[in-house]
């Protein structure tokens, strides 16, 4: 039967239900699960939404061969216009555990392009990946978001930090490090040069919050000309993203004499058998006035400490937010975290070396699945 | 088959396969052309549709085994399209 690409309906539950039995009993990975319910539980479609999820399935027959989602939103271009994009995630197809449907990878992912012409991919688990590599051959634009981390308990972080405790040299030397404190010396002496080397910051004021206030539109538009391309950070998107409702998120604000600087959102990433037992908190989302990104990065470390996170991590593309985290004492590791936009997106982000520096593309612009925050 | 189409066609596979025009004939597919993997082929079904302003279908696109079977898929969709 030839593959039909459809939206995902009630109706095709039960079929998906088996695609995913059948990609457990091929030995998939676990993570590896096509949503269960047809409708989006995160972003839902309405007819007042300007940011939601879709489903879509590649059917043969009465069988589901794959799936997608696609994000829609509202994004700010390079000339200043702004214009819907859409965010094509969560690709599952049967050519993974069976040849015989290698295939259905290219028939969704041109369904969607078909969908969404300015289209972009963003995480995708590093280029060893087959859709980042998918993406390379079809001469989409690409770059790796960086990866910053902070160690708050060194002891802890070399005690616990898995990846690099790959050998029982390795592991004796960081029990070593840890028992002795010199890991905990060398850190802190990393962080004091640091903190010397770095420009200073200005006094400023921060207040967790329940939301956010109608102010952020102002920062929002304060800030925007120092972006090239960014998802849009009004009111509006902040409180559909994170709402006063949702425990998993801390909502900060920035201020200096009454004026807001910035804002951020911090939460718990779900553990990862890498990070072993350590707490490990993300800074999840940040927007700021251009120069005041290091008084919210600050701010943002300081609460995530004060909840007692053994560790920090964050993903940021823009300049002068990646300068931040360096100056705070973040060091940055290789990223698997991809973005990578499609031809029609490209023409919109020409020339894309310059793009990339002043775009900002976070966490909070991925999937919005806890365990990628 | 040497139709203009057809010759259409075999430039167009033979810049994206990066294979000599004169090695492509009508019987060539992924069986015989090495660099003739699923990316390319997507990539073939979008740069067609680019050069002849037409869409192809899920199932056109499964159909699309040799050169010769593209040129003529190309060659009915234009003349549906006319």
């Amino acid at each position: 039967m030839p593959i039909t690409i459809q939206p995902y309906r009630v109706e095709h539950e039960p079929a998906v239900a088996a695609f995913n039995r059948r990609l457990a009993a091929a030995g998939a990975d676990d993570n590896l699960v096509f949503f269960t319910r047809s409708t989006p539980r995160w972003l839902p479609k309405t007819e007042e939404s300007a940011v939601y999820n879709e489903f879509f399935v590649a059917l043969d027959g009465e069988m589901v061969r794959g799936g997608y989602a696609l994000k829609t939103q509202n994004f700010l271009l390079p000339d200043g216009s702004t214009r819907s994009i859409g965010y094509y995630h969560h690709v599952l197809s049967e050519g993974i555990v069976n040849k015989a449907h290698a295939a259905t990878g290219g028939l969704l992912l041109r369904d969607a392009m078909l969908r969404s012409p300015l289209l972009y991919c963003l995480g995708m688990g590093g280029y060893d990946n087959p859709l980042p590599k998918m993406l390379i051959g079809l001469g989409w634009s690409h770059c790796p978001v960086p990866f910053y981390f902070r160690i708050v308990h060194p002891s802890r972080f070399l005690r616990e930090m898995q990846t690099l405790r790959t050998s029982s040299a390795r592991r004796l030397l960081m029990n070593l490090a840890a028992a002795t404190g010199s890991g905990w010396a060398a850190w802190k002496t990393y962080q004091a040069i640091r903190s010397l080397k770095s420009p200073r910051i200005a006094p400023s004021t921060m207040q967790v919050v329940g939301g956010f206030g109608d102010d952020v539109d102002t920062l929002w538009l304060q800030a925007r000309s120092a972006y090239s391309f960014t998802a849009v950070r009004d009111a509006y998107t902040l409180r559909l993203f994170y709402p006063a409702t949702d425990p998993h998120f801390t909502r900060l604000t920035v201020n200096r004499g009454g004026n807001l600087l910035g804002w951020a959102v911090v939460g718990e990433r779900r553990k990862d058998a890498k990070y072993g037992s350590m707490r490990v908190g993300s800074i999840l989302d940040c927007w700021a006035l251009p120069g005041e990104e290091p008084a919210v990065v600050r701010s943002a470390t300081e609460v995530l400490e004060q909840q007692g996170f053994d560790l920090i991590l964050s993903n940021q593309s823009h300049q002068f937010w990646r300068r931040a985290f360096e100056n705070s004492g973040y060091l940055s590791a290789e990223s698997n975290f991809i973005f990578a936009a499609s031809k029609n997106l490209s023409k919109l982000l020409n020339p894309f070396d310059e793009t990339k520096l002043r775009m900002h593309f976070t966490r909070a612009d991925g999937d919005g699945l806890p365990r990628n925050f | 088959m040497t139709s203009p189409i057809f010759e259409q066609v075999r430039t167009i596979a033979s810049d994206l396969f990066t294979v000599p025009t004169d090695r492509i004939t009508g019987d060539s597919s992924a069986e015989t052309i090495e660099t003739w993997d699923s990316i390319q082929h997507l990539n073939l079904v979008l740069a067609l549709e680019e050069k002849f302003g037409f869409q192809l279908s899920t199932d056109e696109i499964e159909q699309m085994q040799t050169i010769g079977q593209i040129a003529a898929l190309v060659e009915r969709k234009l003349q549906t399209a006319s």
